[in-house]
């Protein structure tokens, strides 16, 4: 791995990453679906991530929130440890490792051993005492409850995901009431506020299966607005919209680019992406396999996968 | 004297009609608590069985509520009603009023079912109604009960009523442990007179009267909540 987390006791507490994603890997069973991600997001970035179907786009957003779990790798939002401790990313920990003691009494020398660890992933379970203590304490030192930090991370998915048995207000206050983070009065105010917002305030007290999908995704983008996040993540907002419902939701998510929201966007909207990122990621086959800034990025791609992908949806 | 005329002296002169009415109540009393403990005790098991096994904790108990429902659903009513009264109860050293071990016992039953048809319902229910529930902070039992469980209770409503149907059907058996219901009451009149032609009849037109109430209820609550969410 790169020198960043070779020493994995130091930590990075600037405030400007909100999300700092290290080495970032997921199974489903015997597939594995990330393969390595590395990925830091700063306060105010608007980063989409494109690539072809099957590269790992949704299940890396997904990992952002722990809905799904990683498989190794850890995610730090707001310097928070979500994930679980990865002991690959810490040198010191690997140190107190059964497996570490045993190449160090074969000969290896100790920067060698630790590389070898690394390098073919040879820590299994039962690795002593010492080893699950300091794991134990590192998760004690800096994991927050992942519930808590979901309550700051917005999330829109491709099929919106209203809750079908309350009406479009009871959505927007139901989290934040049941949260103790608004009182039932604020919260409504809140909502009614976000509605007018999006013009639906005559639809406040309807169910949502009477909604178009815009404005059902326009209620979900609210709805995640109103816990007052500090980072939205979206999963292809609008491919599942009829063509002529496309146009609002992309105008709201860019009313909240410009108003500094960070943004992490999986789409295949490239105009969307060009015109609103500060980078794009361009994820293949579990991995990211370009990162840059639009410009740079559509221009003057490098990659052969992505050069091959962008003059296919170009 | 007619079998009608024979009836209607045992039922109103001799005040046979207030051992039916505590029958009634006994029959309703049973089927009605029974049902609500069930409902309890399946969406408690229904929600496991649903749930994520990634510690051990819920595994023990999701094993657990496997043999539970096994024995439930693959012994007789009866025998389990003979169990509770006669072993169970008195090695617990537990005294009660048998309408309450009846309406207990029942409860767990129906559990039973009620587990099996909670778990298809909350199945029915769209994955990303969790997921966007979680998404928001929430933890997944708070999830599941104000986004999942309302939902899927919607879907399963008629299966629910049809559980409740067989309840108060079921509930006839009670005479075994003691237990005056209904059925027990009418028979008890029969045995008075010699006569069971109009008892029988008149207990199995109550019986219909009442199963035809609760599907007519839960045709009218399926309606309502369709209105309210289109
Ligand atoms: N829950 C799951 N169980 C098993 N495999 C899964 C699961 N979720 C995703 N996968 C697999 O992981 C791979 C990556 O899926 P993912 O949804 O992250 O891709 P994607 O880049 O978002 O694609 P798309 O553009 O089609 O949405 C796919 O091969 C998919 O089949
Ligand atoms: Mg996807």
């Amino acid at each position: 791995m790169n020198a960043d987390f070779s020493n994995g006791e130091v930590m990075n507490k600037n405030a400007q990453v909100i999300i700092d994603i290290k080495n970032l890997r997921k199974n489903f069973g015997s597939l594995e679906v990330l393969k390595g991600i590395d990925l830091q997001i700063n306060k105010g970035e608007k980063v989409a991530i494109i690539g072809p179907s099957g590269s790992g786009k949704s299940t890396c957003l997904r990992c952002i929130n722990q809905m799904e779990t990683s498989s190794f790798g850890e995610i730090y939002f707001e310097n928070d440890l979500i994930t679980d401790c990865d002991p690959y990313l810490h040198d010191g920990i690997i140190r107190l490792s059964k497996t570490f003691n045993r190449l160090m009494n074969s000969g290896l020398d100790e920067n060698c051993a630790i590389e070898k660890i690394k390098k073919e992933r040879l820590l299994k379970k039962g690795e002593g005492r010492a080893f699950k203590l300091a794991k134990k304490e590192f998760e004690k030192n800096n994991k927050i409850d992942v519930n808590v930090a979901r309550r700051k991370i917005g999330m829109v998915f491709q099929h919106f995901n209203l809750f079908n048995n309350l009406t479009v207000l009871q959505n927007l206050t139901l989290a934040p009431v049941l949260l103790k983070i608004k009182t039932k009065e604020d919260a409504e105010e809140k909502a009614v506020e976000l509605l007018k917002r999006i013009g639906l305030e005559d639809k406040a007290n309807v169910y949502p299966s009477t909604l178009s999908g815009g404005q059902k995704q326009r209620v979900a983008i609210i709805r995640a607005l109103a816990m007052e996040p500090d980072v939205m993540l979206f999963d292809e907002p609008t491919s599942a919209l009829d063509p002529e419902m496309v146009g609002e939701v992309l105008e709201l998510m860019k009313d909240l680019a410009n108003e500094g929201m960070t943004m992490v966007v999986v789409t295949h909207e490239m105009g969307f992406a060009r015109e609103v990122a500060s980078r794009i990621v361009f994820m293949n086959e579990g991995i990211i396999a370009e990162e840059n800034n639009p410009e740079e990025f559509f221009t003057n791609p490098k990659n052969e996968r992505l050069k091959e992908f962008l003059s296919k949806v170009l | 004297m007619t079998e009608w005329e024979k009836f209607v002296k045992q039922f109103i002169t001799l005040g046979g009609y207030k051992r039916v009415l505590d029958g009634l109540l006994a029959t309703i009393e049973i089927a009605v608590f029974g049902l609500i403990i069930g409902i309890i005790i399946g969406t408690l098991i229904g929600i496991v069985k649903v749930m994520p096994k990634n510690n051990i904790f819920v595994k023990i108990i999701d094993k657990i509520f496997t043999v539970y429902v096994a024995f439930f659903r693959g012994t007789p009513m009866v025998v389990q009603l003979l169990l509770g009264h006669f072993i169970v109860l008195p090695l617990m050293k537990i005294n009660v009023d048998a309408v309450i071990e009846a309406i207990v016992i029942f409860g767990m039953n129906s559990g039973a079912y009620v587990s099996e048809i909670m778990r298809g319902g909350i199945n029915s229910v769209d994955k990303g109604q969790l997921e966007a529930g979680r998404a928001v902070g929430l933890g997944y039992w708070t999830a599941m009960f104000k986004i999942v469980i309302p939902q899927s209770i919607k879907n399963i409503l008629p299966t629910l009523g049809n559980e409740f149907i067989s309840l108060i059907k079921e509930t006839s058996v009670v005479s075994f442990i003691a237990v005056t219901d209904l059925t027990r009451a009418f028979r008890q009149l029969g045995d008075a007179t010699y006569s069971y032609l109009v008892p029988y009849l008149m207990l199995a037109a109550i019986y219909l009267v009442l199963v035809l109430l609760i599907s007519w209820g839960v045709k009218a609550m399926e309606r309502r909540f369709k209105k309210n969410e289109r």
